[in-house]
């Protein structure tokens, strides 16, 4: 009888616990559209992995995102509001990620979000703010062939990273390799990305047994017996390696490339998912001349930068964050701090955090970011920006030995790949056919 | 070093008949290269330095190809390539002359990079001495690069580099570089050759010197009929001959790298199965405790390079070895006597509850150290032991393999020749006659929990070698290691190691033939079938205590 | 008595989640989001009773769970993904184009058919349960050998969905629908109905199960439960009973699978890596196995908790799901249902001792 009662109470309890939420966020609905007129504050959500197995990368791009918003509100807000951004953990798990962003949207009533890494976290979040108009800043470098018009993607698309990186290395400067080995994670974005570089390379002439392609499973720790494949393929000089291998894979792989005898005078390796915040605490001993494509490094001597990479040293220490001042900038970092910049710039200009107005204003909208002056296209929603490669020091950091002349025109579909389409919100609906 | 300064002198007395102008404007260009009024006067410097090919000047562009150009009082200098001594280098001049700097009292001076200033000179000003590096190189002080620079002049034919080419390898003393050079002087004498006879003897010699490339160049050859077809056809066999030897060779690797995978599966599943077999838990968090191991020496490169201030040192590793052993054995004991203790004989709440466990270790030593971190690899085990030309034999797999070995032998000591190990052994068989009889059933749990987590915290020590440290790293292999575990049969060393071993060598042989993840696919059907026939394991126990 | 308890447990149950809760939306207390929450959490019970059935009722410890709710809700997102390319034009699914396939491949055909897909969703688990279940059972593989090698398995089912050549989708899964059965993914009232819809599953399956427990054949999977051997020697074919309880058990899982999929909106391997199996036992585990309202219950806080956790102490909530973890497996044995005899326990001694005072 006692036992049942109890029952009945836990029953209740937790009932009263789901209500008790689920009210909160209702009552936090209304009175967040009110108090953002009295109060003064405008709501953004950050929705990037604080748990999980891509907290490593992602953590950071918060900070980055944290530290925009710190310095925003200390020079007054937006239309006069203060931001105030909504932190939630999606811990990795790409389900969490529709749900969170479904919170941030629907019960939350966020004017835009700046978050995810993955490109499967991109897209179980796509539907959710097509379907709420929602507006997320995505600020990692990635495959392409997408056009929402819900995502501002600030990071870059194939021909901003991938294309100069292989044209590059074929040129007599990069040292005119003709023997390409395409490693990756076995993910979407190394897939599409090599799709693209073996069409680019066999558009080049490069003949098609000299291009070899490879994929191993997230957190492979073992590289043997690729690394002898390697090896064989790289014996008669002229190869090089294109990496899209991805997080905690990268270190076995280069430790067992130099412990096999291989180097960067032999067989150079191109990252395109090796970036300053990775090589932070990594040994870089192995590293030492392989290089990186991006579109921002931190060595970039711009005052605006210089600037940048100081704030963001300061602002980690003051908070306690891990790392403190030895935290690094690096491409992600600086387009998620950029994206907080253009929605906020984009704001003031359309004079309302309305989502479509927003959206246009955003359109063709110049900003100077840490790496220079950077402009989104006129007719979809990437960013214009240059394309840097650059070579690794000893210290983590990147020598840069190549800059594209300037910006670089963002193509969401790769006119190698996909010649018949193209992405335009402005003259067209998001994707159409070329004719 | 010596042999370096002669053969920068070599190469000064062969070059200069041929290019004998030009010296005093070279020295204008190197002061305007060292002190340049504008960036373009550099670029420009460094170009007509290129395009006059003086010897005297390479040991300068040398140091600028390298990135290893400084200033001393003025003067311009270069380092070693290897430090020697605590960080400190020796020095040498460049221009005009190339000689190794000395103190008062005779000396080799040693100086620490902090005492030099770097010229940075850009990397597309370096970029103009492409053109010469393979010639600069044949004298550099680096046996890649020069290995690097004799592959670069195989298709060269004018006799003037011919010449060069053999000067430099009379003096070559790294055998790399001199198979390599060997290649290019017998490939340009053999496209070279008048008659079938000299070339078949440049093709015996290429093949016998059996550098990288070869089989391709071999193979280059027969396929343009430079010569005639008897010769093509006989470069052709001889092509094939070699790809044979070096598929057996690559064999030889795979059964390497198996053994190395096997070794460290049975490094990771030793403590499990010990654990295992004795208290019937489910260690979840073993794989936490591999962690703990490899944060342990991360700590312990942290303590000795920060606070001991001992930069170049390769101590640290081993005094890391025996702390990671006791953090992580410590930890193991704590947790024991919290958790464990509660759980014994119920291996399935204590999946759950280890599991638990497993989280807040995680997200611990996320808290604490935040990222991705990795250790630095000692110095003695960086690179591999060649033990052919075509097989590297990685020094730190070889580490993990001795030291795996040496785990074994010491777990066996322990259970087999000591007083504890017969008191486990009697435990892991029946925890209540042991009880009856006297044994300290606790007391040996928790002892054994302690080896178990300091072998997982070893583990992870070794594995710092070849991957990275992040919060998560136990969860790769602790579905793997559950698998020895099963496979060879609960608590037994014999079958761990034998499951172990054969686990990493399947692996390997099935991912020569399929990619990565099919192999691992295939592993796990094939114990899935291999359960049909030892559903206990391969050593499981006799009688009916075996059955609950 | 208790019966009667249990009926009004039962009715507010119901009452609570079938009428207050909508009830709530409709006036305008509760956000549509919430409601869709609640009716994934009730996709996830479902696949819990599942897990009470062979691991709390017949000690099996079946760690593939995961893998059938992954094939359910994959069932269901081919289908939905088939229909929206069909209604768009094209041939066929996004993904597919940009691997470079150019014919649907032949599994995917029959996924054209709602019908057929709610058959093959439940007929593809039932299948790889039976077959698993054959070769597993048959070699007498028990506890803590089964747990292993149904992880394993899943695992290496991860890792085949990971990949691309699979054509479902490698990483990314399946995601982007916009309707089912003709109604728009995206409007409040298809999120209420599969709510709606969700619990009464729930419900029934909570019935079926709760018969099938207080069956003859319940009673021998509590006996297999409790002494394996013993139940052999008494004739029972205890392989036959085992295999008709894991595949219904994968049946359950399937079917919160499937009505998973269309609340989410994404189905990605992530649904099935070690992490996602394991935390489904630890539902039950947490709620009080051997006990279908734990089941139930443990589903639902659990993953309530791991909703308002990640987003209230982004930080720490992995220490909070790990202590709860830890606490609840040492103290208390039967999970949340457990606490109240607990609780129970400790009143009546205090009672006890007032009475015997007085």
């Amino acid at each position: 009888m006692r036992n049942a009662f109890l029952n009945q109470l836990s029953i209740l309890l937790l009932g009263a616990t789901a209500l008790f939420s689920s009210c909160n966020s209702g009552v936090g609905k209304t009175s967040s559209s009110d108090s953002s007129a009295t109060k003064g504050t405008v709501k953004i959500g950050v929705l990037h992995s604080l748990s999980g197995t891509m907290a490593i990368s992602e953590v950071s791009l918060k900070d980055a995102v944290q530290m925009a918003v710190d310095e925003i509100n200390a020079k007054g807000g937006v239309l006069g509001k203060q931001i105030e951004p909504v932190i939630v953990d999606p811990a990795s798990d790409w389900d969490l990620f529709a749900e969170k962003a479904k919170e941030l949207l629907i019960d939350k009533k966020v004017s835009a979000v700046f978050g995810c890494w993955t490109s499967v976290s991109r897209k179980s979040v796509l539907p959710v703010f097509e379907q709420n108009n929602g507006l997320l800043f995505y600020p990692v470098q990635y495959e392409g062939e997408e056009c929402s018009n819900s995502v501002i993607y600030t990071g870059a698309t194939p021909n901003q990273q991938l294309i100069p990186a292989a044209e590059y290395l074929m040129s007599e400067k990069g040292g005119g390799y003709k023997k390409f080995y395409l490693l990756g994670t076995d993910y979407v974005f190394p897939r599409t990305a090599n799709k693209i570089l073996k069409a680019y390379l066999l558009s080049k002439g490069i003949p098609k047994e000299n291009i070899i392609e490879e994929y191993t499973p997230f957190h492979h720790q073992d590289y043997q017996t690729i690394i002898s494949k390697v090896k064989r393929f790289a014996a008669d000089g002229k190869a090089c390696i294109l990496s899209t291998i991805n997080g905690d894979s990268n270190v076995p792989f280069y430790k067992e490339f130099a412990n096999q005898g291989l180097s960067s005078a032999t067989c150079p390796i191109m990252a395109f998912s090796v970036a300053e915040d990775e090589l932070r605490s990594m040994d870089t001993e192995f590293l030492v001349g392989h290089l990186a494509a991006w579109n921002y490094f931190q060595s970039n001597d711009l005052p605006e930068n210089k600037k940048f990479v100081a704030d963001f040293k300061a602002f980690c220490a003051k908070k306690g964050l891990p790392g403190g001042d030895k935290r690094v900038t690096d491409d992600p970092i600086c387009w998620a701090y950029t994206g907080v910049y253009l929605w906020a710039k984009a704001a003031e200009k359309a004079g309302s955090f309305d989502v479509s107005k927003v959206r246009n204003a955003l359109y063709s909208l110049g900003f100077d970011s840490p790496d220079g002056p950077v402009k989104m296209d006129p007719r979809n929603h990437h960013l214009a920006k240059p394309v840097v490669i650059g070579e690794i020091k000893p210290d983590g950091q990147f020598d840069i030995i190549w800059k594209s002349g300037g910006l670089v025109d963002p193509q969401p579909w790769s006119p190698l790949t996909s010649p018949d389409k193209d992405c335009d919100w402005v003259n067209h609906n998001g994707t159409y056919a070329k004719k | 070093m010596n042999t370096s300064l002669l053969r920068m002198l070599m190469c000064c007395l062969l070059l200069l008949p041929l290019f004998s102008a030009g010296q005093d404007s070279a020295s204008i260009y190197t002061a305007q290269l060292l002190q340049p009024p504008a960036d373009s006067v550099r670029t420009q410097a460094i170009g007509r330095l290129a395009a006059l090919r003086i010897p005297a000047t390479f040991p300068l562009l040398m140091a600028i190809n390298d990135k290893k150009l400084y200033l001393l009082d003025q003067q311009a200098v270069t380092i070693d390539s290897h430090p020697s001594g605590e960080g400190t280098y020796r020095l040498y001049t460049l221009y005009p002359d190339n000689t190794l700097l000395t103190n008062s009292s005779g000396q080799p001076l040693l100086l620490p990079l902090s005492a030099l200033k770097t010229v940075d000179i850009p990397r597309a000003d370096r970029l103009q001495l492409a053109g010469i590096a393979p010639l600069l190189n044949l004298f550099s002080n680096d046996p890649q690069k020069r290995s690097l620079a004799y592959s670069q002049l195989k298709h060269t034919s004018d006799s003037a580099t011919l010449r060069i080419l053999k000067a430099a390898l009379a003096k070559e003393s790294n055998a790399d570089a001199l198979r390599t050079g060997k290649d290019a002087l017998y490939a340009i004498q053999l496209y070279n050759a008048s008659t079938t006879t000299i070339a078949k003897a440049n093709i015996d010699s290429i093949a016998d010197n059996w550098s990288d490339n070869a089989p391709v160049l071999l193979r280059d050859y027969a396929k343009s009929g430079f010569l005639n077809q008897e010769t093509a056809q006989y470069a052709a066999a001889k092509a094939v001959g070699l790809e044979k030897r070096y598929d057996n060779l690559q064999r030889v690797q795979h059964f390497f790298s198996g053994l190395s995978l096997g070794s460290i599966l049975v490094l990771i599943a030793l403590g499990l199965s010990i654990v295992y077999g004795l208290a019937g838990i489910i260690n979840m968090a073993h794989g936490e405790f591999m962690m703990i191991g490899a944060y342990t020496t991360y700590c312990t490169q942290i303590i000795f390079t920060k606070a001991l201030g001992v930069p170049q040192t390769d101590l640290f590793f081993f005094f890391a070895l025996p702390f990671s052993f006791l953090v992580a054995g410590s930890l193991g004991w704590v947790l024991e006597r919290l958790v464990i203790r509660h759980l014994y004989a119920k291996p399935l709440e204590s999946l759950l509850a280890t599991w638990g466990v497993s989280l807040i270790l995680i997200q611990t030593a996320r808290l604490l150290f935040g990222d991705l971190t990795a250790v630095k690899t000692p110095q003695l085990l960086a690179g591999g032991w060649q033990v052919s030309p075509h097989l590297t034999l990685p020094y730190n797999r070889l580490f993990i393999i001795a030291l795996s070995m040496l785990m074994v032998l010491f777990t066996y000591l322990m259970l087999y020749r000591t007083r504890l190990g017969l008191q486990i052994r009697s435990v892991t068989q029946n925890r209540q006659m042991s009880a009856c009889l006297g044994i300290e059933t606790r007391r040996v749990a928790s002892i054994t929990f302690f080896i178990g987590s300091g072998l997982a915290g070893l583990a992870g020590c070794a594995i710092t070698l070849i991957g990275n440290v992040v919060p998560d790293m136990g969860q790769t292999y602790i579905v793997d290691s559950f698998l020895v575990v099963v496979t060879g049969g609960v608590g037994k060393l014999a079958g761990t190691i034998l499951s172990g071993l054969g686990i990493g060598f399947f692996t390997k042989i099935s991912e020569s033939f399929f990619q990565a993840v099919y192999g691992k696919v295939f592993i796990l059907v094939f114990i899935m079938l291999f359960m049909q026939y030892k559903p206990k394991g391969l050593f499981p126990d006799k009688g009916r205590i075996a059955e609950d | 008595m208790k019966t009667k308890n249990n009926t009004l447990l039962y009715i507010l149950f119901v009452a609570f989640f079938a009428i207050l809760l909508p009830a709530g939306y409709l006036a305008g207390l509760l956000s549509v989001n919430t409601i869709s929450v609640w009716g994934r959490y009730f996709c996830f019970a479902i696949a819990a009773l599942g897990i009470d059935l062979i691991w709390g009722y017949t000690g099996i410890l079946s760690m593939c769970q995961a893998f059938f709710f992954c094939l359910g809700s994959y069932g269901i997102a081919m289908h939905l993904l088939l229909k929206k390319t069909v209604a768009s034009g094209a041939t066929l699914p996004d993904f597919m184009a940009w691997n470079k396939i150019d014919t649907l491949p032949f599994f995917w055909q029959p996924f054209h058919s709602f019908g057929w897909s709610v058959v093959l969703c439940l007929l593809i688990p039932a299948a790889f349960a039976f077959i698993i279940g054959l070769v597993l059972f048959r070699s007498r593989i028990k506890g803590v050998y089964m747990a292993i090698i149904t992880q394993a398995l899943t695992l290496a089912m991860w890792l085949i969905f990971l990949r691309n050549e699979t054509n479902l989708g490698g990483t990314n899964g399946l995601t982007d629908f916009n309707s089912i059965l003709g109604y728009s993914l995206s409007s409040s009232s298809v999120k209420l109905a599969l709510y709606l819809v969700s619990l009464t599953v729930l419900c029934s399956a909570y019935y079926c199960c709760y018969r099938i427990t207080h069956s003859k054949f319940g009673k021998v999977l509590q006996a297999i439960r409790d002494s394996e051997s013993r139940v052999s020697y008494t004739a029972y074919k205890v392989e036959d009973y085992k295999l008709a309880v894991f595949v219904v058990a994968a049946l359950l899982a399937a079917v919160g699978g499937m009505l998973y999929l269309p609340q989410t909106g994404i189905i990605t391997p992530g649904r099935m890596d070690v992490k996602a199996s394991v935390e489904m036992v630890m539902w039950v585990a947490l709620g009080g196995r051997g006990n279908l309202k734990g089941a139930v219950i443990g589903a639902l806080l659990v993953n309530f908790l791991y909703s308002i956790c990640t987003s209230l102490f982004p930080d720490s909530w992995l220490f909070i799901l790990g202590f709860l973890f830890v606490i609840t497996v040492l103290y208390f044995d039967k999970g949340f249902m457990g606490l109240g005899d607990i609780i129970r326990q400790k009143f009546s001694a205090t009672r006890l001792k007032t009475s015997q005072t007085h």
